[in-house]
C-alpha cells in the first residue's frame, strides 16, 4: 500500500454530489435507464445543478422523440462533465444516447428527504424530472486511485449510501428497469446509489 | 496520493460541507470572533444546516446578551456535531461561550459567489439575526485526507476539499465583526484561519 499523504498535490477538477441510478430488465441484462444528478459546488466552469437521463441509451434521439436528456441550469459546466467525465464512464462509454443529446434549461430544482426516501427533482418549463431513492445502506466512504476510477484518469472521493429501490420518472411516466447488483472493489452493491461529498482530481504526473 | 483500499472499513459520521472564519485582533490576542458553517448531506440525524456564531467567544452568556447561537434547520443534527465535534475542534469548544449557547431556527439560508473565483458568501437568519459568511482572496482548491492523528478531533480521518481565504469577514446584522484571519499550520499546509471546506466526510474506526 501506498503511503497516505494528507495534501493531495492533483488539481481539482470539480466537487460536490454525484447520485446514480441504473437499472436493468433482468439481472444479467443490459441497463434499460442510467441517470446522473450533479450538484457541483466548485468546478472551472462555476457550480450548477445538472440531470442525465438516459431512458434508451442504446438508442440515437434526443427528448421529445426519445427519454434522453440533460437539465442544467449551467449548460458550459454540463457539457464539460458529459464530454470529461460522463463518456469515460464504463457504464456509458459509447451509448448511442450521448449523441446529439439535447441541453434544457432548468427552471427550477428540489431535493425532498422523507424518510428514508430521497428525491431531487428538476424542471425545465412544464417538464419535471425525478431520481428517487429509497431503502438506503449504510454510507461508506470510497477513495480511488486512476486505475480504479471510472474515468480512468482521476483520483476520486466519495461517500457512497447505496439504495435498494429506486425510480427515474420523465414527465410523471416511470422508466423501464429495476435496481440490480453491482461489483464495487469486490463488495456486491446496488446500481442505485447517493454519492455525497464526491471529489475528483488530476494527479500530478509522476 | 494515498490509494490503499478503495473502500474505506470506516464508519461515516458526516459528510457536507464545513466553512469556517477565525478573527483576532492581535495576532497574540485572544479571538475576537469565531464562526462554523455546516451543511450536511448526511448525518445520524439526517441532513441540515447549522451556523456556530460565536460573536463574543470569551463571554460564557448567551442571548439576550450577545450572539454567541447556533442556528439551524435541524437541532438533533446540530447538537449531535456540537457534542462531537465542535467541542473537540480546539478553541471552537474551549472558548467560554461553547457552554452556553442558544439554539435558533434557521428562517433563511443561502449562498453565493464562486471558490475558484474572488469571492464566496454565506448567509443565514433567524428572524431578526442576520449572519453574513464572507470569503474573499480565495487560494488553489486543494484535496485533504487528514490522519486522526492530526484531524480536528484527534479521532477522525477526515477528507475534505480546502480553500484558504487571506480576507474575510463575519457580519451581524451588518455589523462587521472586529479582527482579521491568522497564519495557521494544517496537517503540515502553510493556510489560514479563514477557509472554505466543501466535500468533507469524517470517518471514525
Amino acid at each position: 500500500m501506498a503511503p497516505r499523504i494528507p495534501i493531495n498535490p492533483g488539481l481539482v477538477e470539480w466537487s460536490g454530489d454525484n447520485p446514480g441510478i441504473y437499472l436493468r430488465d433482468r439481472p444479467d441484462g443490459p441497463f434499460v435507464t442510467l441517470a446522473l444528478f450533479f450538484k457541483v459546488v466548485l468546478s472551472p466552469h462555476g457550480s450548477g445543478t445538472a440531470m442525465l437521463v438516459l431512458g434508451a441509451p442504446d438508442q440515437a434521439g434526443t427528448w421529445p422523440q426519445r427519454p434522453n436528456l440533460m437539465i442544467t441550469d449551467n449548460q458550459a459546466l454540463a457539457r464539460y462533465l458529459v464530454d470529461g467525465f460522463v463518456v469515460n464512464m464504463p457504464t456509458f462509454r459509447g451509448k448511442p444516447a450521448l449523441e446529439g443529446l439535447a441541453f434544457l434549461p432548468l427552471t427550477s430544482a428540489s431535493t425532498e428527504r422523507q424518510g428514508q426516501r430521497h428525491c431531487e427533482r428538476v424542471c425545465s418549463a412544464d417538464l419535471v424530472v425525478e431520481m428517487v431513492w429509497d431503502r438506503p445502506g449504510v454510507p461508506f466512504a470510497v477513495e480511488v486511485n486512476p486505475e480504479q476510477s471510472a474515468t480512468g484518469t482521476h483520483q476520486m472521493y466519495s461517500i457512497f449510501v447505496e439504495a435498494k429501490v429506486a425510480s427515474v420518472l420523465i414527465a410523471g411516466r416511470r422508466l423501464a428497469g429495476i435496481v440490480t447488483d453491482r461489483q464495487l472493489f469486490g463488495r456486491t452493491i446496488s446500481t442505485a446509489f447517493l454519492a455525497f461529498s464526491e471529489t475528483w482530481v488530476k494527479p500530478v504526473p509522476a | 496520493m494515498p490509494i490503499g483500499a478503495p473502500i474505506n472499513p470506516g464508519r461515516v459520521c458526516w459528510t457536507g460541507e464545513n466553512p469556517g472564519i477565525m478573527l483576532k485582533e492581535q495576532p497574540d490576542g485572544p479571538w475576537s470572533a469565531l464562526a462554523l458553517f455546516f451543511r450536511v448531506a448526511w448525518s445520524p440525524h439526517g441532513a441540515g444546516i447549522a451556523l456556530v456564531l460565536y460573536e463574543q467567544p470569551n463571554r460564557k452568556e448567551s442571548l439576550p446578551h450577545c450572539n454567541n447561537v447556533v442556528i439551524t434547520d435541524n437541532q438533533p443534527m446540530a447538537q449531535f456535531l456540537m457534542a462531537d465535534f465542535v467541542a473537540k475542534f480546539g478553541v471552537f469548544g474551549e472558548v467560554p461561550a461553547f457552554a452556553n449557547m442558544h439554539y435558533l431556527p434557521v428562517t433563511h439560508a443561502s449562498n453565493s459567489g464562486d471558490p475558484v473565483g474572488n469571492r464566496y458568501c454565506e448567509a443565514v437568519a433567524s428572524d431578526g439575526l442576520n449572519v453574513d459568511l464572507v470569503w474573499e482572496q480565495l487560494g488553489r482548491p486543494t484535496a485533504i485526507e487528514v490522519p486522526p492523528e492530526l484531524s480536528g478531533t484527534g479521532q477522525h480521518t477526515m477528507f475534505s476539499l480546502l480553500v484558504e481565504s487571506r480576507e474575510a469577514a463575519i457580519f451581524v446584522n451588518g455589523r462587521r465583526l472586529a479582527g482579521a484571519p491568522q497564519p495557521r499550520e494544517q496537517a503540515g499546509l502553510q493556510t489560514t484561519t479563514a477557509f472554505l471546506y466543501f466535500a468533507e466526510s469524517w470517518i471514525s474506526g
